[in-house]
């Protein structure tokens, strides 16, 4: 999602491409496909709708906010049409590994620290960005179509296909998330994910990613998502309700964007 | 016919690091067109800006009937009776004619409050609209403000007696989109006059329109003139001088070089005016002969905008393109460059065709391009030096698309000294740098493609003197390696001074091309004109 907003794009279809994944996954393995397999088509297909995103944007000119837009809930009921709406559970064994499984485990103290495998992907996809955005063609152009799409273009910059890319990227990693969940939680719902795409977007707003394109930092994200994932997770511990939990999100993800503002001035 | 005289005395305005106006005095009289003429950063547009109330002069006073006038802002400027008309319109297209006529003065009633008495129509024309009503408690208040709802009716109507009161017929509730630019330019004058001013200002009107439109606007700004407006007519087409003013001023270089009936004003005496006594350049002497043609045009033609362009360019060589304003010169480099799509001919580089060129295709043949806009075509704001001093040729630093630091910072680097860039480090952002400085970082981009033909597009535009220079040197320094330059500027000065050779575009073809050796300004401005 940093790449797309830097790119000067949106997407809000994640939340729901994160459930349609899931629920995609548990189809196709009730139809009978290796799990392998049927997790490689959900992040295909999660690719898939984030390219359709892109092409609209590119060769329509149809803004990314509205494809996605119409994405959000077109997926979202394709999630539930899929599954009948109840979540399917029809798992195999080696499934849970992707959602829970361990990779290594370090004696600490009197406990231990196991280091999990979705950690592992998240640690890996966040470096994957960073080196993208940072030390590749692809990377600079993504900052240079978000900061001056008309320079980007007289400079021999193929500016569609990087719009295509990068939400053909966001819709893959969507889907990987959505996968992700299905197996921690052994099963495919229609449910989850929901509201995502605004805690994903004002995690990278947090972060310091200029709404309007053009600049961000990849490891701003990560200290966003944190930095939330901190604040959300110390008010459950303090049992703070769901409802005065979203009211602290909002004002929180105010006062940083706020602070970050005057800092700049 | 009322008789006024808009007068200024000492006129000036100093910018950082030139003087705009220097000590203009000047008089326009009531009932006469005065045609204000100059070339490119003479000062015409700072004295209309002055007199609109848009900029405020450094020194020097301006009086209207004998009366000195304080100009603190448009809205004042309006107050005091002068309206200007700039170049670039400022309608709104979404609204109709009657809303962007009365634009901020709709016309309103349904009044809810106790201080003002009601009235139906609680609206004056034009200045007067601002002027307040007192109520029975004393209270002065705003006559705009008193309405709740808009009195459509009665804007519609009012808009029509403004149209017509100028002998005008248009369809008020019509949308402005769907308007001619013409027409659109006779709303906008429309809108000035429905602030009833004495003085008008057009900036350049007949720049977008077709002869029959500037027949039609010229009988309007002739009965305006009877009515006792004083007219400030601004243009860069001198055969049009001849039929609508009563007499030319020239500016140059911040003063007023001279002013003159219009029966005087030959083109020769214009252009003596304007430009003084032509200042001998140096000229680059002759183009290299005998090498091989880089770059072909054949017919091109883009839109109604261009017609049948072919030219030829060899490798060392230096072609300038010269016009005025709106004859296509952008459009030609931005079709070669296939960022605009030509509607019809060919591009040949090396001998081949080019299908379907877009700017990628280009840059990988060996185009490159510094476009007309730096800031919102050239540059990327957000970004640093160095990345904008790669962006084009992120393909030639990178590996396998892996981008290697120290490798850009060396390329970039060398930009710096090569180009003589000022700057103390190129990880500052780009927008720290002086405009001359930012188009050599867009120049030394290209360069780092390695380009076999570099355009050009006005890169002088808003640059100091040395930076000029500087720029000057470096496209003769590309010709001297073998590059082929296409060079566009509006100062013509410029382009004796660097290239080899000038075609001369006028209604979208190439009117004339001459070689520079020997050709002197006055001709070449001509060309121009096509006087």
């Amino acid at each position: 999602m940093t790449m797309v907003i830097i790119a000067g794009e949106i997407d809000l279809s994640v939340g729901s491409a994160v459930a349609f994944a899931g629920c995609l996954t548990g189809y196709l393995i009730e139809a009978g496909w290796p799990a392998w397999s049927a997790v490689i088509a959900a992040l295909a297909f999660g690719a898939a709708t984030g390219a359709f995103t892109g092409v609209m944007r590119a060769k329509f000119n149809v803004p990314s906010f509205i494809t996605s837009l119409a994405l959000l809930t077109g997926l979202s009921g394709a999630a539930f049409k899929l599954t009948g709406g109840y979540p399917l559970t029809d798992f195999p064994e080696g499934f849970a590994f992707l959602g829970s499984g361990v990779v290594l485990r370090m004696p600490l103290g009197d406990g231990e620290l196991t280091l999990m495998f979705p950690v592992v992907v998240l640690a890996c996809v966040f470096v994957a960005t960073f080196l993208l955005m940072n030390y590749t063609t692809f990377g600079r152009s993504v900052y240079a179509v978000g900061g001056n799409a008309e320079a980007a273009r007289l400079c021999g910059i193929s500016v569609g296909g990087v719009r295509i890319a990068v939400l053909a990227i966001t819709g893959a990693l969507a889907a990987l998330a959505g996968v992700l969940l299905a197996s921690r939680m052994s099963s495919g719902s229609p449910e989850v994910g929901r509201g995502w795409e605004l805690d994903i977007i004002a995690a990278v707003i947090v972060g310091g990613t200029s709404l309007s394109g053009g600049a961000g930092r990849v490891w701003g994200t990560l200290v966003g998502v944190i930095f939330i994932g901190v604040i959300v997770n110390g008010m459950r511990l303090l049992d703070v309700q769901e409802d005065g939990q979203r009211i602290a999100r909002g004002v929180i993800i105010l006062l940083a964007v706020v602070l970050s503002k005057v800092q700049q001035d | 016919m009322p008789d006024g005289r808009l007068e200024t005395e000492g006129l000036r305005k100093d910018y950082p690091g030139t003087v705009a106006l220097d000590g203009v005095s000047v008089a326009f009289e009531a009932g006469k067109v005065s045609a204000l003429i100059g070339k490119n950063g003479a000062g015409k547009s700072t004295l209309v800006k002055i007199l609109a109330g848009a900029v405020r002069p450094t020194s020097g006073s301006v009086r209207l009937n004998g009366r000195t006038l304080q100009l603190r802002s448009p809205r004042e400027a309006l107050a005091q009776g002068i309206a200007a008309v700039h170049q670039e319109l400022s309608l709104i297209p979404d609204l109709t004619v009657g809303e962007n006529i009365l634009l901020g003065r709709l016309p309103k009633r349904g009044h809810l409050n106790l201080f003002v008495a009601p009235a139906s129509r609680r609206w004056v024309h034009g200045r007067d609209a601002r002027a307040t009503t007192n109520d029975t408690d004393g209270h002065r208040r705003d006559a705009r403000a008193t309405g709740l709802i808009i009195d459509w009716k009665g804007a519609f109507d009012r808009a029509a007696a403004i149209l017509s009161e100028l002998g005008l017929s248009l369809d008020v509730r019509a949308k402005v989109s769907r308007l001619s630019i013409a027409q659109q330019q006779i709303v906008e004058i429309a809108k000035a006059m429905s602030y009833a001013p004495r003085v008008l200002m057009l900036d350049e009107p007949t720049s977008a329109l077709a002869a029959n439109e500037v027949d039609r606007l010229f009988e309007l700004i002739r009965s305006l003139a009877r009515r006792g407006v004083i007219l400030v007519y601004i243009s860069h087409r001198l055969h049009e001088l001849s039929r609508i003013a009563d007499s030319v001023t020239a500016l140059r270089d911040g003063r007023v070089s001279g002013t003159m009936p219009i029966g005087e004003a030959t083109p020769k005496a214009i252009v003596q005016l304007m430009f003084g006594d032509d200042v001998a350049a140096g000229r680059p002497g002759a183009a290299p002969s005998g090498r091989a043609t880089v770059l072909e045009v054949r017919g091109l033609s883009y839109r109604d905008i261009l017609k049948d362009i072919s030219l030829a360019l060899m490798e060392g060589e230096i072609l300038g393109i010269a016009g005025m304003l709106g004859s296509g010169r952008t459009e030609l480099l931005m079709s070669i460059f296939g960022a605009m799509r030509a509607s019809g001919g060919e591009i040949l580089v090396d001998g081949r065709v080019v299908r379907r060129p877009t700017p990628g295709r280009m840059k990988r043949l060996g185009l490159g391009l510094a476009p007309e806009s730096r800031k919102t075509q050239g540059i990327v704001p957000l970004m640093s030096i160095r990345d904008n001093g790669c962006l084009a040729g992120l393909a030639k630093i990178a590996k396998h698309g892996v981008i290697w630091k120290a490798r850009q910072r060396r390329v970039v680097e060398g930009n710096v000294r090569e180009l003589q860039i000022r700057t103390p480090g190129i990880e500052r952002a780009i927008t720290s740098l002086s405009g001359g400085n930012q188009q050599k970082v867009v120049i030394g981009n290209w360069l780092n493609t390695r380009p076999r033909v570099m355009m050009f597009d006005e890169p002088t535009r808003g640059i100091d003197v040395q930076a000029k220079g500087q720029i000057f040197d470096i496209i003769r320094g590309l010709s001297r390696q073998g590059i082929a330059c296409l060079f566009v500027s509006s100062e013509l000065e410029e382009l004796l001074e660097v290239c080899h050779r000038v075609i001369i575009l006028r209604d979208g073809r190439i009117a004339e091309t001459h070689s520079t050796e020997g050709l002197s300004l006055q001709r070449l401005f001509e060309g121009c004109m096509g006087a």
